[in-house]
């Protein structure tokens, strides 16, 4: 990370055009690399900029180049003091959002800046999950948003796992998992993102990974109030097609999320079922990957994909 | 009949003794289990059911494995695997659970399983925002007036604030 340079950021050539978006008045711009997509953002007041910093996807990198892959902009209502236009953000020429809160716009920004980066990273397969690292292996728990992801993924770093995310499994080709440790988005309960707290693993108690772990169980835990975690041990075959339905680059690139799914699952327990409280999960999943460690037994895809 | 297995618009991937293709066109995935798999590979076009029975199992009953080759083409054919006649072949009227009354319950295991999931657009898969709920399973974020903010969630497939 660094600190964001100023660059009024441009389409690659042959990109499709803005229009009309492109004849508003930029003031100001920046662009960045995370996972090795390029990402630019306009802004209608230089002032936006030294705001974007928080809303930036982890592990960025300040990129001097104007040439983007994606083109984000948010505009704000300049002279507005006394009936202020809405805030509008958009995604390339799309609209995205139109509101009177800025905290909300850049929320909006940021999470569209995020799915850019999971859809478009070469080289990265990024798979809804949360994922936390334990006795060198990271375990992925798949899931929708507001499946009970980040509860569990926060009960689990409560105990002493490592946090890696709470959104994405990002999977290298090997099938290795990279932490994308952004902060986790604590929503209190039957509320909606507007609620969420944002809080960084260290405030749980916890630390953030930084190196890349293989998978050492996948937990596909739909929540039931009072459910008992019995869940149904998966063939790879089956894992793999499981985790596609979570997997974002899925339409985008087939063959290369199948080959990373495949060698992530290779050597994993993957387990589907119904689960309760989070609390009384985290026990189960620690312990099946520390029993998976003392007795080595072929897992889910031992013969691995040919 | 020498049904002919679809080799073009896929993405093949075996692992271990399973198969899991992924078709370009519908971007569904399918995952077939050893028994699927052994016919999806060996239905080349130019073997018979009854070639086909053998390679399953060369020591078995004739008609027993020809029961359980049918019944994986027709799973092949419903996930849209199979190219020329066989694929729009009519069923063949044979239940799994006739084909299994044949083969004996012990051979279960046997049974061709093709299991099959609709592959997610990008925002699908990150569960973003939907402006429309339809078929969208309950709590997944949804704007109710169109393209503000992220602060409602699907309740009964239409978009509800009361959570906020």
């Amino acid at each position: 990370m660094g600190s964001l340079p100023s660059v009024m950021p441009r389409l690659r050539r042959g990109s499709a055009r803005l229009g009309r978006l492109d004849r508003l008045a930029w003031a100001a711009g920046t662009c960045f690399a995370a996972y090795g997509h390029r990402v630019g953002v306009r802004v209608s007041e230089p002032r936006l900029l030294e705001c974007l910093g928080p809303h930036l996807p982890p592990g960025w990198t300040p990129s001097s180049s104007p040439v983007v892959d994606d083109l984000f902009s948010l505009w704000v209502d300049p002279d507005g003091k006394r009936a202020p236009r809405l805030s509008r953000v958009y995604a390339g020429r799309r609209r995205r959002a139109r509101t009177a809160s800025l905290d909300q716009a850049l929320e909006v920004l940021e999470s569209e800046i995020r799915q850019s980066v999971a859809a478009a990273a070469p080289r990265r397969t990024f798979v809804h999950a949360g994922v936390v690292g334990w006795r060198g292996r990271a375990i992925l728990i798949p899931g929708r948003s507001r499946s009970g992801k980040t509860t569990l993924t926060a009960e689990l770093v409560r105990a002493g796992a490592t946090y890696y995310s709470d959104e994405f499994a990002v999977l290298d080709s090997r099938g290795r998992v990279h932490p994308f440790a952004k902060p986790l988005s604590l929503r209190e309960e039957g509320r909606c993102d507007a609620h969420a707290r944002k809080r960084r693993a260290e405030e749980l108690g916890g630390v953030a990974g930084s190196e890349p772990l293989p998978v050492g169980l996948v937990a596909l835990a739909a929540f039931r109030p009072g459910a008992a975690w019995r869940p149904e041990r998966l063939s790879a075959g089956r894992a793999v097609l499981e985790m596609l339905a979570h997997t974002v680059p899925a339409r985008l690139r087939p063959a290369a999320s199948l080959d990373a799914l495949g060698r992530a699952v290779a050597r994993a327990d993957v387990l589907m079922g119904e689960r309760g409280e989070a609390r009384e999960m985290v026990r189960a999943l620690l312990e099946q990957v520390e029993t998976a460690e003392r007795v080595p037994r072929p897992r889910t895809g031992e013969r691995g994909m040919r | 009949m020498t049904p002919q297995a679809r080799t073009s618009g896929l993405v093949v991937r075996e692992l271990a003794d399973e198969v899991v293709v992924y078709d370009l066109l519908r971007h569904q995935a399918h995952c077939l289990n050893r028994t699927a798999a052994t016919v999806f590979r060996n239905a080349d076009g130019r073997r018979s059911v009854s070639d086909l029975a053998a390679l399953l199992d060369p020591a078995g009953p004739a008609g027993a494995s020809e029961a359980v080759v049918s019944l994986a083409l027709e799973r092949l054919a419903e996930a849209h695997l199979l190219e020329g006649e066989a694929a729009t072949a009519p069923a063949s009227a044979l239940s799994r659970r006739e084909v299994m009354r044949r083969v004996g319950l012990g051979a279960a295991v046997l049974l061709p399983v093709v299991a099959s999931v609709l592959a997610p657009t990008p925002a699908e898969a990150a569960a973003t925002c939907v402006s429309s709920c339809a078929s969208k399973p309950d709590g997944t974020p949804c704007h109710c007036f169109g393209e503000n903010p992220c602060t409602a969630t699907c309740v009964a497939n239409a978009c509800s604030a009361g959570g906020c």
